[in-house]
């Protein structure tokens, strides 16, 4: 199968600039130099390359939303999105554990497209030992000099999960609460310090020297039709294999879920969350749902950042539903009402439900609750508190009928 | 804030000037600011309104405000942490792993509740939010570095050998 991002993971040093350079690293980055910023960024929107962070938005798009020097003087910047903490990825920890390089040089290229001098990579504060070992390969690109046109800066955050969302992200750059702006302006017009600011994650990054290097068609060949080449999955819960697993877009779920090893102990499939549990589930009747953005949309949810939980038999749906949003109550920043109410609500329901002392009424609660926070708040986590209870509920409602005793009604 | 009488530094010399340099090692001062918390929390273990003040001072913010970030996010304490600062992750993949029982067995084996820290000052743990480590489920970290899937005798271990 196709591998672009862990086709050289059994070389046990590629963490190091002499075994990435020995396997071609940083000629990718030599190439885009030579070329014109506009022709990078045109080979990258031929590659139908998606934002693997979880917005799936085309990157090269993206990067053309960056106004001109001409008509927005002053500083630029590429930021990498390294704040990994949607409960069920843990791909780009492993990408920065194993290909470090492959990021810099990726980052290096996106700098060039957009024309930034300075860049930084923003990780989250629990991944000390990825920052170790960035911290080593930023010091051995800048002896390389692959940093002079360049600079590459790293940040820690403070283990808030909103922080992963872009503009958060920036505010928490900037030395403030994690508070998402209300767009527009987007980022790439007014980001960092105000600046036009090129957000993009850590796996998104990491594909731009096989693009660079191979062709932005070659790479959009892989792949599934406008989402170009391959995409990581971090499978976990119930399967044989837990780990991370690299398909072509557009692969069947039922075959990421057999390169896992499958439902732990042969056991029957409940459910499949794709993206993250910020995502609806997937049921059996959806294994042969096509794992790409668009085909993953259509089947009523959302592909996000590839955290794939796979849950037995044996798990609960209200039991899953309350700890996603007992999780989203705890990160909720605060700043929109129904999202700061809303989320502690639905988990006070469910909390309820699950000790046996619910009413019938508590479904029809969830229901409403969460429609009276979606699309009522400023960001994506919002968004998802007020759908997260009512799709679990509505792909197991037997579950949680279930949890309201007889002598409740 | 009105001008005020200088106060004797929360700091020793070389961690002020650590503070300092974070407000110049990013484009613009305030950048440095979660990071220099951090800091902070690591020397002291906790961030007090005097700690807070005192980097209000460095980077000439209103106390205010640096208070304000450092209450927000969960890596800063108000109260003491343990030198060793356990963090059971509580995601899904990591609960349906069990991470109920690691729980209980951080809270049996410290002798103390989550947050709180040992009498000697060596542990504190508490339950954390997603790891980023769902194939280790479930996922204990000490000081910001992942340790692994836990177990009860990998908790009986970290208790002995960090009796140092």
């Amino acid at each position: 199968m196709t591998k672009i991002l862990t086709k050289h993971f059994d070389e046990p040093r590629l963490h190091e600039l002499e075994t990435y350079r020995r396997l071609g690293g940083y000629e990718a980055l030599q190439k885009a130099r030579a070329m014109a910023p506009a022709a990078v960024t045109a080979e990258v929107k031929k590659s139908n390359l998606r934002g693997l962070g979880g917005a799936g938005f085309p990157v090269g798009m993206k990067w053309e939303t960056v106004p001109p020097e001409d008509k927005v003087p002053g500083p630029r910047y590429v930021v990498v999105n390294a704040d990994e903490s949607e409960p069920g990825c843990f791909k780009d920890r492993v990408l920065l554990t194993r290909a470090p390089h492959q990021l810099l040089e990726g980052l290096l290229i996106a700098a060039h497209a957009v024309g930034a001098k300075e860049t930084f990579i923003f990780l989250r504060g629990e991944y000390q030992n990825q920052y170790d070992i960035l911290e080593k390969a930023v010091q051995e690109a800048d002896a390389a000099g692959w940093t002079k046109a360049a600079s590459i800066s790293l940040m820690r955050g403070a283990g808030a999960y909103i922080s992963g969302l872009d503009t958060a992200l920036l505010e928490t750059m900037e030395g403030k609460k994690a508070w998402p702006r209300q767009p527009p302006p987007f980022p790439t017009v007014a980001g960092l310090m105000g600046k036009p600011t090129v957000v993009n994650n850590v796996e998104t990054l990491s594909m731009l020297p096989f693009i660079l290097r191979e062709g932005g068609e070659v790479f959009a060949k892989i792949g599934s039709a406008r989402n170009g080449g391959t995409v990581l999955f971090s499978v976990s819960g119930h399967v044989e294999k837990p780990g991370v697993y690299e398909v072509p877009m557009g692969s069947k779920l039922r075959d990421v879920l057999a390169l896992a090893g499958g439902v732990r102990g042969g056991r029957r499939l409940k459910a499949v969350i794709p993206g993250g549990t910020s995502m609806p589930p997937l049921v059996e009747k959806d294994l042969d749902v096509a794992l790409d953005f668009d085909a993953v949309r259509a089947a009523g949810t959302f592909l996000g950042a590839g955290g794939m939980i796979v849950l037995d038999e044996s798990a609960d749906a209200v039991a899953v539903a309350h700890n996603i949003e007992r999780f989203l109550s705890h990160e909720s920043c605060g700043q929109c009402t129904p999202c700061r109410e809303g989320a502690a609500w639905l988990e006070r329901i469910l909390e309820r439900l699950l000790r046996g002392g619910g009413v019938p009424e508590d479904l029809d609660n969830l229901k409403r609750v969460g429609e009276n926070i979606t699309g009522k708040v400023i960001c994506a986590l919002g968004d998802t508190v007020g759908v997260v209870a009512r799709a679990w509920l509505g792909k197991f409602p037997d579950d949680f009928k279930a949890k309201i005793p007889r002598g409740n009604s | 804030m009105s001008a005020q009488a200088p106060v004797k530094s929360p700091f020793s010399p070389e961690q002020e000037k650590i503070l300092t340099e974070w407000t110049t090692r990013y484009p613009y001062p305030n950048m440095g600011l979660v990071e220099a918390l951090r800091s902070v929390q690591d020397w002291h273990r906790m961030i007090s309104p005097e700690t807070a003040s005192r980097v209000a001072e460095i980077f000439h913010m209103p106390f205010s405000h640096v208070w304000g970030v450092a209450t927000f996010f969960p890596a800063f304490t108000m109260k003491p942490v343990g030198k060793y600062r356990i963090g059971s992750c509580r995601g899904l993949s990591c609960w349906l792993a069990g991470s109920d029982a690691m729980e209980a067995c951080l809270e049996k084996t410290l002798g103390v509740k989550a947050r709180a820290v040992t009498p000697d000052g060596k542990f504190s743990w508490e339950p954390m939010e997603c790891l980023g480590a769902c194939e280790q489920a479930p996922a204990l970290q000490v000081n910001d570095r992942l340790k692994g899937a836990a177990t009860e005798k990998m908790i009986a271990t970290l208790a002995e050998e960090r009796h140092d």
